[in-house]
């Protein structure tokens, strides 16, 4: 279950980092600034979490779209892409975590809404709704970026733009507007994922954090810019970080996922799931 | 359809050094024409200053469609496609980790190009029926010869008015490249076609072209207005057929 959200987080830094090539470690500070976003509305208009998130993707899309003209002025179009990108998206991480921390204090905030604290007996199995409801968002959401990218000109295009560039514009298409949108896209995906986050746990300004080496860890394993590898590798960690929390203790589920990856890498060097 | 590629003393070079020197030449619609020249002479020079992949600092390169002139200098490399001038790229310039069917989808990337996308699929499925039974296979894993006809045919996806195609007999074992001449003159023919092709290999090149200009040192050297008119010139036997240099 917990694979879903991950999943949903990993999808963006898919897009970014698997198919463009750009190391955007703030991506979960964009998605714990979805998250807050989330939080606002629900604390004062009693918005549904999950629908403001959708609703708020066009918004992100944009301010990724920025992102990505910023990026591209400053570095990519000088071949300054690898530490200095680096460092701008560094800042960048900090600049929304440092924003939200004047906006809304460090204090864990959560949302309500009818599903939370519901739960549905399978059996023996109790599910809670709060993991089920986002597990079901991250798939559909999943499941769309995979069609997106397969069966429209401009999803090839984006799977096509680290390839060769220069092949690129020889089919018509301007690599940098391809990878604008694309970038705007990821960031949208992150305010989704981090309305489903706010679902499952209190956020706090910093919560990004905890995530970025377990996302990272999802692309790589995944293949490196494959959807189905990409949910398939976020499920098998939800999965391997889940049972170690229960068996032994929940101290000790970072360190076996990451013990899995370097297992994983070494039997499967191009992920789970080959392209 | 009438369309043709005018170029008008093009002077054009990389920093200092000078590679095209006053290059004129012009490609009448439904003309197959051949640009001659071994390597360092500026064949893939001119094509990139067609394409807007290198700016000429003189000259003018114009293209005549249904009446209209469209000056293409100073244009990028995706607005001069989308006027309808497609090239096959030396090195083929494939997308290795996409599917074959993915590759040439991309080809039909050109907002004109799709509308008439499932037409053009069919066509290059009937001219390369290879490229139908490895639709789904990464275009990476091909051989030479079916990389450069999965080119030729992301090429024919853009719907071009004047295909350009760059040296595609570069990495391909030589009978392959007589087999590779032959295919794009029977695709002219059947489709209708206006061509230019950069090519170093004299004899097969002069199989299927209509005339052609041999290109020395950054200039034309010659102009041929027939096959046979290429075999016969002095400067042609000095430079391919093994005459006195």
């Amino acid at each position: 279950m917990l694979g879903g959200f991950y999943a949903s987080v990993a999808l963006g830094l898919t897009l970014v980092f698997g198919l463009l090539n750009i190391v955007n470690i703030a991506h979960p500070a964009f998605v714990v600034l979805g998250s807050f976003l989330v939080y606002a509305a629900n604390a004062q208009w009693g918005v549904d979490p999950i629908a403001m998130g959708v609703i708020l993707t066009p918004l992100f899309f944009l301010l990724g779209m920025a992102t990505y003209s910023v990026y591209h002025a400053s570095f990519e179009k000088r071949d300054n892409e690898s530490l200095r990108g680096l460092a701008f998206f560094f800042g960048l991480m900090f600049i929304i975590e440092v924003g939200l921390i004047l906006q809304y204090g460090v204090d864990y905030r959560l949302v309500n809404a009818p599903y939370i604290g519901k739960v549905i007996n399978l059996g023996s199995v109790t599910l809670p709704l709060r993991m089920l409801v986002p597990f079901c968002v991250a798939l559909v959401m999943a499941l769309g970026i995979f069609l997106f990218l397969s069966r429209t000109y401009l999803g090839r295009a984006i799977r096509a733009v680290a390839q060769d560039q220069l092949a690129l514009q020889l089919v018509a298409a301007d690599p940098v507007r391809i990878k604008r949108i694309a970038f705007g896209i990821a960031i949208a995906t992150a305010c989704v994922a981090g309305a489903l986050l706010i679902v499952i746990n209190p956020v706090e300004p910093a919560a990004g954090r905890v995530y970025i080496g377990r996302i990272f860890a999802i692309v790589v394993l995944g293949g490196m810019g494959s959807v189905r590898g990409t949910v398939a590798a976020a499920i098998v960690l939800g999965i391997v970080e889940s049972v170690t929390s229960t068996i032994y203790s929940p101290s000790w589920a970072p360190a076996v996922a990451f013990g899995f990856l370097l297992f994983a890498l070494a039997v499967r060097p191009a992920g789970l799931l080959r392209r | 359809m009438a369309n043709s590629l005018h170029i008008e003393n093009v002077v054009a070079g990389y920093g200092a050094a000078r590679v095209l020197d006053g290059v004129s030449i012009s490609v009448s619609a439904g003309e197959t024409v051949g640009l001659l020249g071994t390597n360092g002479n500026g064949k893939s020079t001119l094509i990139k200053c067609i394409m807007g992949m290198v700016q000429p600092t003189a000259g003018t390169i114009r293209v005549e469609d249904d009446g209209r002139s469209v000056d293409l200098v100073g244009q990028t490399p995706e607005q001069v496609v989308e006027s309808g001038i497609v090239l096959v790229p030396e090195g083929r310039r494939l997308f290795p980790d996409l599917t074959v069917g993915e590759n040439m989808m991309l080809g039909a990337y050109r907002r004109t190009a799709r509308a008439d996308v499932e037409r053009n699929r069919a066509l290059c499925f009937d001219a390369f029926p290879v490229l139908k039974e490895r639709q789904n296979q990464l275009a990476g894993s091909m051989s030479g010869g079916e990389q450069q006809m999965l080119a030729i045919a992301r090429a024919l996806m853009s719907s071009p008015k004047i295909l350009i195609v760059d040296e595609p007999s570069v990495g391909l074992a030589p009978i392959l490249v007589g087999r590779m001449m032959t295919k794009i003159k029977e695709l002219k023919d059947q489709y209708g076609l206006t061509v230019l092709m950069a090519e170093q290999n004299f004899h097969q090149a002069s199989r299927i072209v209509d005339r052609a200009y041999v290109i020395v040192g950054g200039r034309i050297a010659f102009e041929g207005k027939s096959a046979e008119e290429l075999r016969n010139n002095e400067l042609v036997k000095q430079y391919y057929l093994g005459g006195e240099a």
